[in-house]
Order: structure tokens, then sequence, then C-alpha cells
């Protein structure tokens, strides 16, 4: 994380609390609130992904999108044990990609593509996925049943309500959604939307 | 109450270990709250121990642990046709661990190494510390090939392997045999050890899987002595089976996977009577023996088979992954023999003995360096395959039967067609004693007494005890109707002179035809020089002159014998 944006983050976080508010839930002052980053001279929070009018249509579903779009192939992962069929990433995690690859300027949006803000650190995954949980794949009952090790994600419960398929899969598909939260919904550390102790992310999807 | 409750504790533990699928029940579950004693203070996480979900190295399978590059001492064996290199794929995953040179809480997503229970750091000294040394190993990161079962001739091709055991991108590993996520059948093995299960989806040892009996018999062990089964939780020797002998880590004979240094041990922890019910240990230590402890390294499983540097082990002579307990009929090899390789009459190797003798004729024919006979004879040969060769003018019937086709003195039910076997002169002596040469208190392991001791004055039919088992001393001695005097005369009647013996005029194996005639050698005539030599005339033979007679030319005992004629 830029330390700009983690001091400007930090110090919203101080003023919340201070607020009475609940720290650690919701967008705001969460490490996607660029609102007050000097780069983002609209001040707003949702205009550096979302614009209500006009909104970018190339990736199928998104969602009034308004960032610059990365055009990167990216080098996924591959195993000798991994039975999903791969693809390059799509939907919302392409999305994701457009800033987190480290192509694309974060203040690439709303038409400007001049940008200079890029992210770097541990969110910086770069366009080398080979390394990365795999995503954009088709995470089926049939792909469980030839892995063996998968529970089955229209049956199994996701402990947020509903299966796997209905609470975490995006049309089938395992995304970077599937495990992150971009508007930071629950006060999870790396805007993780289930929490790991005990690694109960991961386990709720891998019966190992 | 409490007792009451560990009870319950203990009776329901087999049925949570057998039901325990995830990984989080395993000892591979190495956060706080995993169920062994090797685990993290403080972490909760299960999977950070190894994977991570970004920036893994290797990047499949996500890995999070530091690569151990490693300079590993690499098993090898003469018998190992597979060339193995330093560990790779997953091997080298589980090595980052089980090799004890990293810190079980070094992983690459956290800046801190995350701190262990009870001060550990590395894998703890112990079976699971396999060290940098994996000479004691299972050889792992080699490629099995379908040449290389062909090449070795005792593995099962590759593309049979459909069942638990899977190869890595054509390798085997350590994930070849062990899934470090489930333990539903005890040191994260893929199928189980009982019967070797496990091993036997890739070994396929000839003979095994007839009616070998390491790999059927029911015997269990008396709990006298070592405990032979010390690393497996099996209780017969069929549930044993390969591990009866062999350690796949940490073994004990590195080469081979032994469970034991010395070759002989593997064998005598069990064959001392606490799990076999013969105790050929206790044979080992009579005076006569087939001495297996004077030999170390000497033996390997891949050597000729016309031995060129005298040795003995117990493998020379028994296959364990064939060896059964089964009986022939002379001469063909009995099921102890079975599937040992041999040198046949003509002194060609055979893979595979189909006669007892085939196998004796390793260090007994053209083996070099024998030591001599211990008896100094007028034709001398140390090589028994000459000694008893078909052609010979006279042999005991080893390769076939006799070339006497009239000997009255033989035992019911033996006749002049029968063969015997070797063994049926030199075995272990005492009645009931295990057949096979182990060990006797007779010179040159003889089963029974066998006097050479020239110049007795007083006959005991037990001189030649080893001779009357066949040879009916009645009908040796009958004086009647043929007038068998020769033997009454030399054995019996001669006590001033003094008695000779058996040996004297008779050499027990043969007389081979490239040495000796049909006239001079006939009825295993090959005096003894140290008792008979030549007579005024300088001669010193035996001329056959028919049916039960001859003459002898020679001087024994001061006397002078020129046309001695003999009716027997």
């Amino acid at each position: 994380m830029p330390r700009a944006i983690f001091r400007s983050a930090l110090v919203f976080g101080i003023v919340m609390v201070f607020s009475g508010l609940c720290f650690g839930q919701g967008i705001t002052g969460s490490a996607h609130d660029f609102s007050g980053e000097t780069w983002n001279n609209t001040n707003e929070i949702c205009a550096v992904c979302h614009t209500p009018h006009n909104a970018d249509a190339t990736v199928a579903d998104a969602p009034l999108w308004n960032h610059e779009i990365t055009n990167t192939t990216f080098a996924l992962y591959s195993s000798g044990t991994l039975d999903a069929t791969m693809g390059q990433p799509d939907g919302s995690s392409k999305l994701c990609l457009s800033c987190h690859d480290g192509t694309v300027a974060v203040d690439n949006f709303s038409g400007t593509i001049n940008g200079n803000e890029f992210v770097t650190g541990d969110a910086l995954l770069g366009t080398d996925l080979s390394n990365d949980h795999p995503v954009s794949f088709v995470y089926d009952a049939t792909l469980a049943s030839s892995d063996g090790e998968l529970y089955n994600p229209t049956t199994q419960n996701s402990g947020l309500g509903g299966t796997i398929n209905a609470d975490l899969l995006i049309s089938n598909k395992v995304q970077c959604a599937s495990c992150h939260d971009v508007h930071r919904s629950t006060n999870l550390a790396n805007l993780l939307r289930i929490s790991n102790v005990s690694s109960g992310l991961c386990l709720t999807c891998h019966d190992k | 109450m409490l007792r009451f409750s560990a009870l319950l504790f203990m009776s329901l533990q087999p049925f949570t270990l057998l039901f325990s699928q995830s990984v989080v029940n395993t000892l591979h579950n190495l956060s706080a709250g995993g169920p062994g004693s090797v685990k993290a203070s403080s972490e909760s996480q299960v999977c950070i121990f190894c994977h991570t979900p970004h920036n893994s190295s290797p990047k499949a399978p996500l890995w999070n642990r530091p690569d151990p590059g490693g300079n590993y001492t690499l098993y090898s064996s003469s018998t190992a046709e597979a060339s193995p290199g330093q560990p790779t794929g997953s091997s080298l995953l589980c090595l980052s661990c089980h090799d004890g040179t990293i810190a079980l809480g070094n992983v690459l997503s956290r800046n801190n190494t995350i701190g262990f229970q009870s001060g550990v750091t590395t894998m703890p000294t112990g079976t699971t510390n396999l060290t940098t040394d994996l000479s004691d190993d299972h050889p792992l990161s080699f490629t099995y090939s379908s040449a290389l079962a062909a090449a070795d001739g005792e593995l099962a091709d590759p593309a049979s392997l459909t069942g638990p055991v899977k190869l890595e991108n054509g390798k085997m590993q350590c994930t070849s045999c062990h899934d470090p996520h489930e333990n539903v059948l005890g040191d994260f093995l893929v199928a189980s050890t009982r019967d070797s299960e496990l091993c036997l989806h890739c070994h396929d040892k000839a003979f095994w899987s007839t009616a070998a009996a390491h790999r059927i018999s029911n015997a269990g062990w008396d709990v006298s002595g070592n405990d032979p089964w010390f690393h497996t939780p099996y209780t017969t020797v069929s549930e044993n089976a390969c591990e009866n002998c062999h350690n796949p880590h940490n073994a004990g004979g590195s080469e081979r996977l032994m469970n034991f240094q010395a070759e002989e041990d593997n064998c005598l922890i069990c064959h001392d009577g606490s799990v076999a019910s013969t105790d050929i240990k206790a044979l080992l230590t009579r005076p006569e023996i087939h001495d297996v402890f004077a030999y170390s390294s000497s033996h390997d499983p891949y050597e000729a088979n016309v031995v060129s540097t005298r040795h003995v082990e117990c493998q020379d002579c028994h296959n364990p992954h064939a060896s059964r307990n089964s009986t022939a009929n002379a001469p063909a090899a009995n099921g102890f023999l079975l599937g040992v390789k041999g040198v046949d009459t003509d002194g060609n190797a055979v893979t595979t003995i189909q006669y007892e003798y085939e196998l004796c004729y390793r260090c007994h024919a053209d083996s070099p360096d024998k030591p001599g006979s211990p008896t100094g004879r007028q034709i001398e040969q140390s090589n028994v395959r000459l000694e008893f060769d078909l052609t010979n003018p006279s042999f005991h019937p080893i390769e076939g039967p006799g070339k006497n086709g009239n000997v009255p003195s033989l035992i019911s039910p033996l006749t002049e067609s029968s063969i015997i076997f070797c063994t049926d002169c030199h075995a272990s002596n005492g009645s009931g004693a295990p057949s096979g040469p182990h060990g006797s208190i007779y010179p040159q392991i003889l089963k029974y007494n066998y006097s050479t001791i020239d110049g007795k004055s007083v006959y005991n039919p037990f001189d030649f005890e080893l001779c009357f088992q066949c040879h009916s001393e009645t009908v040796i001695f009958n004086n009647d109707d043929v007038g068998r005097d020769v033997h009454e005369q030399h054995l019996k009647e001669n006590t001033e002179s003094g008695l000779t013996t058996c040996n004297v005029c008779h050499d027990p194996h043969g007389v081979s035809s490239s040495q000796g005639s049909p006239t001079a050698n006939s009825h295993l005539i090959n005096f003894d020089l140290s008792v008979v030599s030549s007579n005024e005339d300088g001669q010193l033979r035996f001329e056959d002159t028919g049916l039960f007679e001859g003459e002898c030319y020679l001087s024994c005992h001061g006397e002078d014998h020129d046309r001695a004629h003999y009716k027997n």
C-alpha cells in the first residue's frame, strides 16, 4: 500500500473511531477508499471504479465500470494436480487486475490515461499469476468430483448463509471476489470475506 | 469417572483416526490447535505452514516455504536401475521440513518465523527427520518409466499404477507413497502397509505372488529376543511382508534398505526359533558351518553365477522373496531353494536353479580359491561338477543314476536308479535338524559321523554312520554266496596291522572321466595317499576284473599288494 494511502487511511480510521462509528467495516476508510488521495481530484470514493453513466461495458457484467481496463495477457497458474480448466482472468477479476497487475495506473479512471500512481507492495500481483491462487475457472460439482478434495459448491455451505456457489462464486466461477470483498463488508484483514483463522477461508472449499 | 472417560476416549480413538479425513485432524496441522505435540504457539492457520494464496514459491502448489536447495546424500544400490538425482518436485517441498534444516515456522508469507511450542524450531530428531542423508531412505525423484521397469525386471509397468500410488510428472516422489493431507492409514500413507500392499503396487518380486513363505506365513513372534517388527504395527510374517526385512526410511542397512546392516541379522532375528519354527541361528554356532558371519558386503545379488570371490551369505542359497516350505525329489531343488541362481552340469549359468546341485556348483565347482580336499588322493579334483559328471567311471548319483547297476547294499527304497541330494550327506546333524548344510558337529558339514581315521584297532559301526544310512552294514560285510570279504577284511579283521576306513579306498564324490578310467576307478576307487602307496614294483592301482571282483597293486599298512585279488 502506498504510504500516502496508508497514512490517509489511518487518519481517516482514527477520525472514524473518535466519531463513534464502528471502525473496520464498509469501504469508507478501507484500503480502497481513495477519496483523500491527492491524485483523486474528484475526492469521491466510488468514482475511481464506478460511474453512473457511460460506463465501460467491455468486460461482461462489469459493474458500471469507470477505470481503464488492463489488456495484459497473464501468465497463469498451473499444477500437475490442477483439475480445473484455466483461462485468462475474466469478469470481476479482470477489473481487480486493472489496478493490481501494475500495468494500469490507479488514477487512470474517468478517461484519464496518463496516471502515474501504481499499486506496490504485497497488493501488486503483477502480470505473472502463476504464483497466485487460480481465478476465473469454473468450480462446479464436476470439478469437485474429479479433484476429490474440493467440496461440492452446489451443496456445501459457505458459512455465510448459503452454498459456496451462491455466496462465493460468480457465474459458477472462482474470482478474486470469492475470497476478497473489494468494498470491505467484514473487518477482516486483506479484505477477506471469511476469516482465515484456523484456515477457515481455505477450508471453506478445500476438503483436504 | 476420570478413568472411565479415559477408557472411552481410548476406545473412540481408533474410530476418530479411521475417519479423520481432514488435514486439520492430522499431525500436519501445525497450528496452535493441531492434534500433535509439535505445533505453533499461537498461529491458528492450518494451511499457512505450506501454502499461500499469493506470491508462492514454487508456484505450484502455492508453496509457502523456503527451498532447502540442499546437497543430499542419495540412495545407491548395486541393484537399483534408476539413477536418482537430487530431490526435485514435491519431494523437495517435503524436505523443506523433513530434512530438519529449516524452521517449521519459516514461511514466505510472514516476515517473522512463526513460533512453536516447547522451543521447537526445526523438525525434532526422530523417524520423521530424515536429515540430509537420504542414503538410508527409499530413493525418490527418479523417472519411473516402462524402460526402468523392463531393465529392473521386478517392477510393475508404471502404466499399471492406476490406484493410490501415483507418479508426479513420471517421477516417483514422496507423494507417491504419502498424502500429506490425509492420514487415515498412518504415516500419511496412500495405501496400507499391511501385507505390504503399498510396496507391491510397484515392486513385483519374482515368485513372491505365488506362495512365498514370507508372504503367506502366519507365524508370530514369541516375544523372546529382539522385536523383529520394530517399525510396524503388525504381528505376523505375512502382515509384515516386505517389512520383515526392509525399512523404507532410516534403514539400518542402507543398500537395499535392510533393517540391519549385517545381512544375516535380517534373517536370524526371526530364524532363531522366535518366529520361524526352526532355529538356524543355533545351528550356526556349531563348529562346521557355512560361515555367514565371516563375510560382510561381499555378496551381491548381481554377482556372477560362478562365485569369483569366496563368501557365503544366507542369500547365496535362499531367495527370501521366493523361498517356501516344500519338498522335492532329487535332484530337483526344494522350495527353500526356489528362485536362486546356479551353474548347470556343463558349467553354464542358470538364472533359476532346477536342481539342487546347481546351487552347490556356484562355489564348489568352477569357482576359484576353493579349499583343498581333506583327503589327499591319487586323483585330485576339487571341482565337484567334474566329480559328479555322468560320463565318469564312477560317482555318487547326484546328477543322475549311478554307473553301477548292481549295488546289493542299497537300503530300500534306494535302488541303482536312485538319485540323491548333496544335502543327503552334507547337512546339519541331528535328528529333526532342518534340512540343508547350515551347521554340523562333523567336518565337511556332514549329516552323520564319517571317520577318516586310519589304523584303529576296534571296529565301530558309528565310524561309518554316514555310509550306513544308504549302504546296509549287514550286506556290506556279508560273507555268504558271492563272498564279500574285502570289506570284512579291511574294516573289521586286520586288527593287528590296523583297520582302515571306507574313505581310504573310496572317493565319496566320484572320479572325473578326464582323470580316471573305468578299469581303475570303478566303484569310486581313488586311494588316500596318506595311507596307500606304491608297491615294490612301483605300482599303485586297482583293476576292475568283473562283477564283484578286482585286483590291487599297491602297498598299504606295510602290506605289499601285488595282484591282490578280491571278491566283494
